[in-house]
């Protein structure tokens, strides 16, 4: 190192312009930086997936939950339930994927089981008729919300917030604030048996997941969600239709969220109002954790699946360990919290600027 | 270390007066990020009262320089930093320092608030006079007009920062940046990029601005990309490339080729002197009949194909409209765009793409880039459609094709996947310009497509336009760089009050028939 006291003059001995070597090094940087860069890049990619591995191993050998939590049935129970929240989840994702709020997936799920139930209970209608009504009305309020966002720049949370509440007083009105019982036995019976070992309701869990990640990878419409969730402005400016997708996936996302709340009324045989709501935070939080995840900083199916099962079996094995009822609603609050700033963090990283 | 005494005589510019601390002394600074050597060993001096540019390509160091001096990065140990007699060893640096050794810094965005006031904004991040516990307008007006006296800036306290001529903008970032001073020239003024953004004639006025500083005693160091403005401007200039100080010399005697040789490290295609490419009497590609709408008044221009006509203009002129009404973006309230003899249907975007139009706009970051996507979605953005077959969104053929793309387009990237926002600014235009080449358009609109980006990467875009070109192409092309126009057009027209009021050959157009009309035009504007 040059330590002399007299410090040569900056340009002195300096070629001049004209006789310069050409720049060698340029082009290798980049490998050089990215060896440490990946192992630690593959580390925050797989943290959450082997954070759920280590903690199934430890509900497994702590003597408090090693003989409740890895049995069949507790694992099927797990499943089974966890496949309602799932599902809302990943119709929550689509607008996210474009960055639009959907809070109104926990009262559309909720207003769909109750159409369902009242309509085969006290409605006379077969199940099959009702089911799809229950459908459309998810699909009716998914189109109502993507409509007021996409062709009036309505602000998504606020929006679906309003639907949530104004959808969960509909559903109070409709079920008469009483517990409606008694849809068809075909119905309960889906809900509670298994097919090839495996619940049925993970089945219906694993169609829709498949459904879903077909849209958003495979086809063009998935890419102009992503092109819209990265910068609505350039996605008008190459010709995409913005407005259209937009409204298309609340559509999606309402009708997707009915399905979960059928299953709900498949799982538990009756439907009750404001059952739903606490479907919402549950969903978000697990599409937020999945997003930290497999490819940080974008919401994806997989990512999603993994985030659910993350609370879920942590809210099982502490619940199976004792812990009271209040720690389910505060790991769920925590999950969202941290998966959120995590996902921010991550975008932020990843959008910005280089030096 | 303490004995070590920065020469003050190193690279001395004769107007610095003798004896006195220079501006700014760098001495072996190095800055090593991780897996990587972003300067290495610098050393050089801005004088007192002098103009000191700041050359280099993208990714030459600069910005890790100016990051260094502002504190947000910390240098290697071994280095020092003086500011006016202050000296810091480089590695201890923090934006406290910064401030406290009288370095103000104002940057590209320049980051005022364009709903607030001038005053409001020089009072910005400091506390404002308070009397009775409430906020003395009164005084914050007084304040706010003696600091912009100080400096010879003649704009109102009371007008709001989104009302200003952008150059005014400036001379304001620059206020609220040296405000607040006993000796409001002391210390070291750096700027990033400050003309970037200006039309020709706020340029002028702006240097001229900076000019009156220096002579008062300020040291600036400037960051810029127009090397025929550092030439006629600057005192010294200090050349980074790959983090390494190439040179540090005066200006007097630096002629523009070469300075562009050291930047790049090789030489630069030199402006072909070429034959007009459109042929006489061929059907034009791209026609314009009347087209009104927002400061438009009627424009009337037809381009033949393989034709590059540039649109030359002050700001306000309705330069960035012309192309936001070809392209759809704006429906125009009157007249009509034809494509190939058939009108296109108005204000439609996907329309006007499937007739085979491209439009780069001028705002990278806002209006094109998806900089957390990818390069191959970032380049397959304008037809995503063509990879969907049988039903399947087909990636893998996504991906090849935009490996084909980077090695076509010379387009520098860490891997193919990488994210678009990882990319230096120049590159990043290039997949842009690349994601329209690949449809083959007809006609090719572009909006300052070379706008802070350094020398090298602009003349591999003009490499993209001659192959638009020569695909059969029409270009449309807005610039406010009069270099680039003389480079690229066949013809250029100068827009005045929404209007073409000038139309000049290849042949015709040079320098000074470029800023006659662009001047006349507007000297009319006012007088009318």
């Amino acid at each position: 190192m040059n330590t002399t006291d007299v410090i040569e003059p900056a340009d002195a001995g300096r070629a001049s312009a004209g006789s310069l070597p050409p720049s060698s090094q340029a082009g290798d940087r980049g490998a050089e930086a990215s060896t440490g860069r990946r192992v630690i890049a593959t580390l925050e990619r797989y943290a959450l997936v082997l954070l759920l591995i280590l903690l199934v191993i430890v509900f497994s050998v702590l003597p408090a939950t090693s003989d409740t939590f890895p049995t069949l049935a507790n694992l099927r129970n797990i499943a089974a339930n966890e496949s309602v929240v799932a599902i809302a989840a990943l119709g929550a994702l689509v607008p996210l994927v474009a960055h639009q709020f959907d809070v109104s997936v926990g009262a559309t799920l909720g207003l769909a089981a109750i159409a369902a139930a009242e309509l085969t209970t006290r409605g006379g209608f077969a199940l099959a008729p009702a089911l799809l009504v229950g459908a459309l009305v998810g699909l009716a309020i998914g189109t109502v919300n993507g409509t007021l966002i996409a062709r009036f720049g309505a602000n998504s949370l606020v929006i679906t917030l309003g639907m949530a509440t104004l959808v969960g007083g509909i559903g109070a009105w409709w079920s008469r604030n009483d517990t409606i019982l008694g849809v068809p036995e075909w119905l309960t019976t889906f809900g509670n048996t298994n097919w090839l070992g495996v619940p049925k309701p993970v089945w219906l869990l694993i169609a829709v997941a498949l459904l879903v990640t077909y849209l958003l990878r495979f086809t063009v419409f998935g890419r102009q969600l992503l092109s819209i969730g990265s910068n609505p402005e350039a996605a008008r400016l190459v010709g995409m239709p913005v407005t259209r997708c937009v409204l298309i996936a609340f559509a999606i996302s309402g009708a997707i969220a009915a399905v979960a709340g059928l299953l709900l009324l498949a799982r538990t045989g009756g439907a009750t109002a404001g059952v739903g709501d606490g479907y919402t935070l549950p969903a978000l939080a697990a599409v937020f954790l999945g997003s930290t995840t497999i490819r940080p900083g974008r919401f994806t199916v997989a990512g999603t699946l993994v985030g659910v099962f993350f609370v879920a079996v942590s809210v099982n094995g502490l619940t199976l360990a004792g812990a009271a009822d209040w720690v389910e609603p505060v790991f769920n609050g925590a999950a969202v919290v941290i998966a959120v700033t995590a996902s921010a963090i991550l975008v932020r990283r990843r959008g910005g600027t280089q030096s | 270390m303490a004995e070590r005494t920065p020469d003050t005589t190193a690279g001395a510019a004769t107007r610095r007066p003798a004896g006195d601390a220079p501006g700014l002394a760098v001495r072996n600074l190095s800055k090593t990020f991780p897996g990587m050597r972003a300067l290495r060993d610098v050393s050089f001096d801005v004088g007192r009262g002098e103009i000191h540019a700041l050359l280099g390509g993208n990714g030459s160091g600069k910005s890790t320089l100016i990051k260094v001096l502002a504190g947000v990065h910390q240098g290697d140990p071994g280095g020092t930093v003086a500011v006016g007699g202050q000296r810091v060893e480089s590695d201890a640096i923090t934006p406290t320092w910064a401030q406290a050794a009288g370095i103000a810094f104002v940057h590209q965005d320049l980051g005022l608030f364009a709903p607030q006031t001038v005053a409001e904004n020089l009072f910005c991040g400091q506390p404002y006079p308070r009397r009775l516990g409430r906020i003395d307008w009164r005084a914050l007006r007084a304040d706010a007009r003696a600091t912009l006296e100080r400096l010879h800036v003649a704009v109102d306290p009371d007008t709001l920062v989104g009302d200003l001529r952008p150059a005014d903008a400036t001379l304001v970032a620059i206020a609220r940046a040296l405000r607040g001073r006993d000796d409001v020239h002391g210390g070291l003024l750096v700027l990033d990029e400050p003309t970037a953004r200006l039309p020709q004639a706020q340029v002028d006025e702006l240097l001229a601005a900076l000019t009156r500083y220096a002579a008062a005693g300020q040291s600036i160091l400037y960051v810029s990309h127009r090397l025929d403005e550092v030439l006629s401007f600057a005192h010294r200039v200090t050349v980074l490339r790959d983090g390494e100080l190439v040179e540090s010399r005066a200006v007097a005697g630096l002629e523009q080729a070469a300075l562009a040789r050291t930047i790049v490290g090789r030489a630069i295609a030199q402006a072909p002197s070429r034959p007009t490419r459109a042929t006489e009497g061929e059907a034009p590609v791209l026609e314009l009949r009347g087209v009104a709408g927002g400061p438009l008044a009627g424009v009337d221009l037809a381009l033949a194909p393989r034709e590059v006509v540039g649109v030359a203009g002050l700001v306000g002129s309705g330069r960035t409209s012309l192309l936001e009404n070809v392209f759809g973006v704006r429906r125009p309230t009157a007249g009509e765009v034809l494509l190939e003899g058939r009108p296109l249907p108005p204000g439609d975007i996907a329309g006007a793409i499937a007739r085979g139009l491209a439009y780069v706009p001028e705002d990278r970051a806002r209006a094109s880039a998806f900089g957390n996507l990818g390069l191959p979605e970032n380049l397959s953005a304008a037809d995503p459609a063509a990879y969907q077959v049988g039903g399947w969104f087909r990636q893998a053929r996504e991906r090849s094709d935009a490996v084909r793309a980077i090695a076509d387009y010379a387009i520098r990237t860490p891997a193919v996947d990488a994210r678009l926002a990882q990319l230096s600014g120049g590159n990043q235009q290039k997949v842009i310009v690349a994601r329209w080449l690949r449809r083959e358009p007809k006609a090719l609109l572009l909006d300052e497509p070379t706008q802070g980006v350094d020398v090298g990467a602009r003349a591999e875009i003009y490499a993209q336009i001659d192959a638009a070109v020569a695909q059969g192409a029409a270009v449309l092309l807005v610039s406010s760089d009069l270099e680039e126009l003389l480079h690229l057009a066949d013809r250029v027209v100068v827009l005045a009050r929404g209007r073409v009021a000038a139309t000049g050959t290849r042949e015709q157009v040079d320098r000074e028939w470029l800023i006659d009309h662009v001047y006349e035009t507007s000297q009319e504007e006012t007088r009318s």
